[in-house]
């Protein structure tokens, strides 16, 4: 089966500096996030990806290669930009028909279309107002209106959620949640906020420096901690003589509280020898489970320790 | 009784919602949908353009009448010679009015066309879509071409149909049948400068005002000096002025070249050449630098 992206020693010069370095990577899932700081390289994927920009090694979108088939790829793809791109004195339902007509949509069908879109993106009747006068939150609909208004099979959405009030970004990540199955199209979202990340996406992508330091299910991103696996122990009372007998026995602990304790147990050890240490000192343990990592700490562990671990396809 | 259904919770946006499985209009045809988005765009406001329209249409109504009225009138040069008939010199007297009708637009749209796209962020809009460059050049310049032979081409034409309708007999009718294709060269000559040049200086800038203001310094300012200085020295420098380099073809192109005024000492061909030179390197430019902010359209900088 064709990967959604598919990147081999994909690199970009502009100069003498490099913006992209070498990316493989096999991407499939409905909602990926990509991730990176500034300068990390995300938005020259993402125009390498929509065939803008001649690169060097490979970059298939869909199954073609975007140096030669960028044309196809901008019509089997939707963007969104972060920046703002509209066109002055226009309503939102013209602007959206006008995109879809760009895309190859005949007049009528993009003009319904035009309206569908701005529908699901909750504009209803503020669609015929110039979207001069709009709000950030109202533009930022109608920039996702104009990326779906063709029936992409994938989007891009560059920053969907920069500058919306609370509710707004609540509705706006609702929305893109909703796309996959709704619209049985798969979301690039290249974004700063990680919660955003946490609540919507499936699978990651994580930039630094040009590189790529993470691709994979956002599970494999939590757990991907070396040959460690963290749990969460909690103990009827002092958790640091726990922690100071599972240190002997080869673990990593820290105390998260009195009575709690985070424990990296080595590699051929499992939760059995958690109880049996316990059971050995009196101590009594009232509860076991594996700690999850946030996003945002495995985005820092990622391009934190970057050198030592390097992403592999 | 069965119970009426009820949508679910949720679905009425998505209600009918299909994956478009239909054709799509091919590459090399996007330009004509950024062609008609140019014209209806442009059409929307009295300012933009039907102002304009309106003093063209006004010459056209005004030099017809002057033609119908006075048409047996003797028309006299600044010296006094008799110079032509009033039916005769209609036409090519109000070439003029024509061309400050097609400044005008090209002040409130060309010169705005790709600055404010540039401004707005629309090259994003375009180019992330399969527009390409020449797409988007094309498409616009035909759209100008396509306004501008409204106000340039259509006009002329009209009177000089008009000329021949009040043609005496078959042998005048045909005497006077030059007068078509000449209306026709004027026209496309004063629809190409209108439709290329202010576009060329409306890419050079990413701001609306300062674009039209150097359009208008160019077209005026510049041009106004080097018609006195051409007229001083009576050297071709005076070509370089749009305004008068079209005044010149069209009083030679009628054969009125008694009515040159300031434009009296250009020669003709030189002022067509400057023309069309004035066209090409505008297409030239506006076809380099979309090109080149194409690169740095979509996604901004990394």
């Amino acid at each position: 089966m064709t990967a959604l992206i598919a990147l081999s020693n994909l690199t970009k010069r502009y100069g003498n500096i490099v913006a992209i370095d070498r990316l493989d990577a096999k991407v499939d899932g409905k909602i990926i996030g990509l991730l990176g700081p500034n300068g990390a390289g995300k938005s020259t994927l993402l125009k390498s990806l929509l065939g803008i920009i001649p690169y060097e090694g490979g970059a298939q979108v869909l199954g073609l290669e975007a140096r030669t088939h960028g044309a196809e790829i901008r019509d089997r793809v939707g963007y969104m930009p972060e920046q703002e791109a509209f066109l002055s004195g226009m309503s939102a339902v013209e602007m959206c028909t006008y995109a879809a007509e760009l895309s190859g949509l005949p007049h009528t069908e993009a003009k319904q279309r035009a309206h569908a879109a701005l529908y699901y993106a909750g504009l209803e009747e503020k669609r015929y107002q110039p979207i001069d006068g709009y709000s950030t939150g109202m533009k930022q609909r109608v920039k996702l209106a104009q990326a779906l208004v063709h029936d992409p099979e994938i989007l891009f959405l560059d920053e969907p959620t920069n500058g919306l009030d609370p509710r707004s970004r609540d509705e706006m990540l609702a929305l893109i949640e909703e796309l996959p199955q709704r619209r049985g199209c798969a979301i690039v979202l290249s974004t700063h906020l990680l919660p955003d990340v946490e609540r919507v996406c499936d699978h990651a992508m994580i930039m630094h420096h040009g590189k790529l330091r993470f691709s994979g299910s956002i599970d494999e991103l939590r757990g991907e901690r070396g040959r460690d696996t963290e749990i969460l122990v909690e103990v009827k009372a002092d958790a640091a003589a726990l922690a100071a007998i599972l240190v002997e026995a080869g673990a990593t602990c820290h105390l998260v509280s009195p009575v709690s304790v985070a424990v990296s147990l080595p590699a051929t050890a499992t939760n059995e020898l958690v109880f049996r240490r316990a059971r050995e000192a009196g101590l009594q343990i009232r509860g076991i489970g594996e700690r999850r990592e946030s996003v945002e700490a495995a985005f820092l562990r990622v391009i934190g320790d970057a050198p030592a671990k390097e992403a592999t396809p | 009784m069965t119970p009426p259904p009820v949508a679910p919770v949720g679905t009425i946006h998505d209600l009918g919602y299909k994956r478009y499985a239909g054709s799509r209009r091919s590459a090399g045809k996007r330009w004509l949908v950024v062609m008609r988005n140019q014209i209806s765009s442009s059409w929307k406001t009295w300012w933009r353009f039907k102002s304009a329209l309106a003093l063209a249409v006004l010459t056209t109504f005004i030099a017809g009448g002057v033609m119908f009225i006075l048409s047996d009138q003797v028309v006299r040069n600044f010296a006094g010679a008799a110079a032509s008939t009033m039916a005769d010199a209609a036409l090519p007297k109000s070439i003029q009015w024509y061309t400050r009708a097609g400044f005008l637009v090209s002040l409130t749209i060309g010169a705005r066309l790709v600055a404010g796209d540039l401004q707005s962020g629309a090259f994003t809009f375009y180019f992330a879509r399969s527009v390409r460059p020449r797409d988007y050049v094309i498409g616009k310049l035909m759209g100008m071409v396509v306004l501008m032979s409204m106000i340039s081409m259509a006009g002329p034409l009209v009177l000089a149909l008009s000329r021949l309708g009040l043609a005496q007999d078959f042998d005048q009718f045909l005497a006077i049948l030059p007068l078509v294709p000449k209306a026709i060269t004027m026209g496309l000559l004063g629809t190409l400068v209108f439709a290329t040049v202010p576009v060329a200086f409306s890419s050079l800038i990413s701001n609306v005002r300062y674009a039209m203001a150097l359009w208008a310094a160019y077209y005026l300012v510049f041009g106004w000096i080097v018609s006195l200085l051409g007229r001083k020295t009576r050297s071709w420098i005076g070509v370089l002025d749009l305004s008068t380099s079209l005044d010149a073809i069209a009083l030679d192109l009628f054969d009125l070249r008694l009515f040159r005024g300031r434009a009296g000492h250009l020669d003709a061909t030189e002022a067509l050449i400057s023309v069309l030179v004035h066209v090409g390197v505008a297409i030239l430019i506006v076809g380099y630098q979309v090109r080149r902010a194409h690169g740095a359209g979509v996604g901004g900088s990394s």
